[in-house]
């Protein structure tokens, strides 16, 4: 049983972010500012958004592959529908983008617990059917900040609140925040104080039993992957506003890499039924790091791609050798 | 008599065209221990799934609790008191102890939301109905296996059960868990509930069961209060045959000159110290002792997949350094694995593929490539020693049954031609008819000139088979026994379990 802070992943975790942050500091003194967070918060909110997702279903033991795709599906037909309908609403956005999400959840979880496809296999095809679909029939052009609708650029520049620099001007924390927040409380209290989300858990430990308790799996399936498909529209939302351009052949693989390095380095294991929220943000704010401060230390900014595979086969590694150690140990208990 | 808590009555099933089931009844009193006993393939498992609403019998009705239940399904079933304990168990290793008692209740109850506090207070009250003590917050992976089965008693009673039936659950426990888990039994059945207790180990039905109903080939060959049962009958009940045993004996004089294997001061911290014993060709020696007594450590040192700390081994009156399997087959040493779905077969491939495994480099031909009528010749010519039943070398194994099975992984060692030949629990989760065919190709190879090592923890196996027993507890070598027609079960018994002494077993 893990018992006590030291034992715990999140703690080393946190020291390493710790050592990290330090060492980028002493390196360029204005990576400690406020204002150099709150902009770290503004960029990597999306990221951690899936982050979440795909921690979930990680944990059900299952994988998606496919949430990049949806992101950008969902992103590129929302705001070629904004633009067509003339209708200038961030919520109208929303609206569209989680239906759009919320269907392509369903089509995987449609294959995963009717034909019983392996998950990869399931969202790696479908991440390709979603893409390739977007790009015959809704098209391949990019949409630049001229023509963006102004409620995702106001979104994208929306402040919770602000602060004054020496000089008059202001910075603030992004509005991205409470998304996240928001995502983050629902998603703890799915998993936490649920039924389905203690499903979730032990599903990702031994789904026959799951099935033989009598509980409903292929409900619960078709919640995963929707959630996910969900998540992921928020994602694209958040993308375009952040950035301002919506390139639909943009696939956004290099982050899907980020985010399950994020969710495996947070201490999920890659074979389900465990890991928790706490280690997933850790983990996604190490990414982070990782991705915008490479370049402070010297280094180029391909040693970040080198890094977020070390990461990503060492934390797989790892869960693989605990469980061995605790095989072993089990063994022993097992002689008493 | 009390009034029947369950009730079978004349049911059969027939899966494309074989009879499963024919013509079964059953029945079982509230708070009685029941037993039911038969091979592999007897049709055990069938009659459970009916009972348990998984499986529609084709006719035939089954009452419980005094209702009549025409299409009972599964959840019908557990409303009404019947639980199933599957041998696997069916827990959450990676969930809290407290968390795999009650999460079932709460899903029965189609509750939308987890109540924590509630969590613990079911399984609180479940394990002290029991007398059991078992950290909440434990893990269930980190829970030994004897500790897993209390869990799964545990949710099974705190979700109303007035029936519970357990599939094998002595099979992967200690003789000390075996009873305590007895002593669990005794608790439930003060309580009034019924267990239905399936295995095919024959020493421990007796202890506790009050009634045995034993099946072969679908039908039910009858109910028999235990008293009237022996050894023996239950044998040639359940198989519908007598099995005779004639003791397997060397004389004292092939015992002299060199061991072919000896071991001396072996010892690995933790899992056995100093232990010694030579092992002459032709001997079936016996390595038997709890689980944990440091057999199977033991045995492992010496294929190389334990390494001791101290001591040596001599092959032939050499001493060897064995630090991989890859050492041990090279210097002529096989070893069966207990697990044989695990370790010992590719279960997915062919019966053919298993067998050459572990002889390929010995069939190369033309350009360092399998020479494919080689390869075919040994996979046949084993096939035909071994006389596994199968229409084609080509099948898969696991279209085999557990005892051809098991001699695929023989075949496969056997290809390799050891000089010694370790067998570990050769013949666990066998039936009795191939168990005793599997002994008699353990004794060939014997008589042909083979040294072989027999673990097991089945004392009719080890007293039946080996003309020696080393005898394990705790780490030690405790006991040698010369001659292993000298010794009675009971004696042996005492030795390993080191309870009573030692006793009157000749040394």
């Amino acid at each position: 049983m893990k018992t006590g802070i030291f034992k715990r992943n999140e703690f080393y975790l946190l020291l390493v972010i710790v050592v990290f942050g330090a060492a980028i500091t002493i390196v360029n003194p204005a990576f400690l500012t406020v204002e150099n967070m709150f902009d770290l918060i503004r960029s990597s909110s999306g990221m951690a958004i899936l982050a979440v997702g795909f921690f979930v279903v990680l944990l059900s033991g299952g994988i998606d592959l496919s949430f990049p795709a949806v992101a950008i599906v969902a992103q590129y037909i929302t705001v070629n529908a904004i633009i067509a309908l003339g209708i200038d609403n961030l919520w109208l956005a929303f609206a569209i983008s989680s239906v759009i999400g919320i269907a392509f959840g369903a089509v995987n979880a449609f294959f995963i617990s009717f034909f019983k496809i392996p998950t990869m296999i399931a969202t790696l095809a479908t991440m390709n059917i979603f893409h390739g679909l977007l790009l015959e029939f809704v098209g391949t052009k990019s949409i630049n900040v001229g023509q963006l609708p102004h409620c995702f650029t106001n979104f994208g520049l929306t402040n919770l609140f602000t602060l004054a620099r020496p000089d008059g001007s202001t910075y603030g924390l992004s509005v991205f925040f409470a998304v996240l927040v928001g995502v983050v409380l629902v998603t703890w209290v799915i998993l936490r104080f649920t039924v389905m989300g203690r499903a979730i858990y032990a599903m990702g430990g031994n789904m026959e039993a799951v099935r033989r308790s009598g509980f409903n799996i292929r409900r619960t399936q078709f919640f995963i992957y929707c959630y996910v498909g969900l998540l992921a529209s928020i994602m694209g939302i958040i993308h375009v506003s952040l950035i301002r351009y919506s390139n639909p052949t943009y696939i956004i693989d290099s982050d899907m890499m980020h985010v399950i390095a994020a969710v495996v380095l947070g201490g999920a294991s890659i074979l389900g039924g465990s890991g928790t929220l706490t280690g997933t943000i850790l983990g996604v704010i190490m990414i982070s790091l990782l991705e915008k401060n490479l370049v402070l230390l010297g280094l180029s900014s391909y040693w970040q791609q080198f890094f977020v595979g070390l990461i990503l086969v060492l934390g797989i590694s790892i869960t693989h050798i605990q469980k061995r150690i605790q095989g072993r140990r089990s063994l022993a208990l097992a002689r008493e | 008599m009390t009034e029947s808590f369950l009730e079978v009555r004349n049911i059969s099933k027939a899966y494309a065209g074989v009879q499963a089931l024919k013509d079964v009844s059953l029945s079982i009193g509230a708070g009685e221990v029941h037993c039911l006993v038969g091979e592999n393939g007897s049709g055990k498992s069938t009659l459970i799934k009916c009972i348990g609403g998984v499986v529609t019998p084709d006719s035939g009705e089954i009452l419980i609790g005094g209702r009549v239940y025409e299409h009972l399904q599964a959840i019908d079933s557990i409303r009404a008191g019947v639980q199933i304990i599957y041998q696997d168990l069916s827990l959450y290793p990676n969930v809290s102890v407290a968390e795999n008692i009650s999460l079932n209740q709460f899903v029965e109850r189609r509750a939308s939301f987890i109540n924590w506090k509630e969590v613990r207070d079911i399984a609180a009250r479940g394990l002290s109905e029991i007398g059991e003590n078992i950290n909440l917050d434990a893990r269930v992976e980190d829970l030994s296996v004897a500790k897993r089965q209390i869990v799964a008693i545990t949710r099974s009673l705190t979700q109303g059960a007035k029936l519970i039936i357990m599939d094998e659950p002595t099979s992967a426990i200690t003789r000390d868990d075996v009873d305590h888990l007895f002593s669990v039994i005794a608790r439930l059945k003060q309580k009034g509930i019924a267990i239905l207790f399936i295995s095919h180990k024959l020493s421990e039905v007796f202890e506790i069961a009050e009634m045995v109903t034993i099946i072969r080939d679908g039908q039910k060959v009858g109910d028999y209060p235990t008293a009237e049962l022996d050894d023996r009958k239950l044998t040639f009940l359940m198989t519908g045959r007598n099995i005779d045993y004639t003791p397997y004996v060397v004389p004292a004089e092939k015992r002299q000159g060199t061991p072919i294997l000896e071991v001396r001061g072996l010892s690995r911290r933790g899992h056995f110290q100093d232990v010694s014993f030579s092992l002459w060709p032709g001997e079936i020696l016996g390595l038997t002792g709890l689980i944990g007594s440091g057999r199977t450590e033991l045995a492992l040192s010496l294929f190389g997949l334990n390494p001791p700390d101290a001591g040596t081994i001599l092959l032939n009156g050499s001493p060897v350094h064995i630090r991989s399997p890859q050492d041990a087959v090279r210097l002529g040493i096989g070893y069966l694995p207990e697990d044989r779905l695990s370790q010992g077969l590719f279960t997915v491939q062919s019966i053919g593929d298993n067998i050459v495994i572990t002889v390929l480099r010995k069939l190369l031909g033309f350009l360092h490539l399998l020479d494919p009528a080689r390869v075919k010749k040994t996979q046949d010519d084993w096939i035909g020693e071994l006389k596994i039943k199968t229409p084609s070398s080509r099948a898969s194994a696991l279209s085999l049954s557990g005892g051809n099975q098991q001699r695929v992984v023989l075949a496969k060692w056997l290809a390799t031609q050891p000089k010694v030949f370790i067998l570990d629990c050769p013949t666990i989760g066998i039936d009795i008819s191939s168990k005793s065919n599997i002994h008699e190709i353990i004794r060939s190879l014997a008589e042909k000139g083979m040294a072989i090592l027999v673990i097991s923890d089945e004392i009719p196996e080890i007293l039946h088979n080996c003309n020696r027993v080393l005898v394990m507890r705790e780490g030690t070598l405790r006991k040698e026994i010369a001659d292993a027609t000298a010794v009675g079960e009971p004696e042996l018994l005492s030795i390993i379990s080191g309870k009573a002494g030692n006793g009157t077993a000749q040394a």
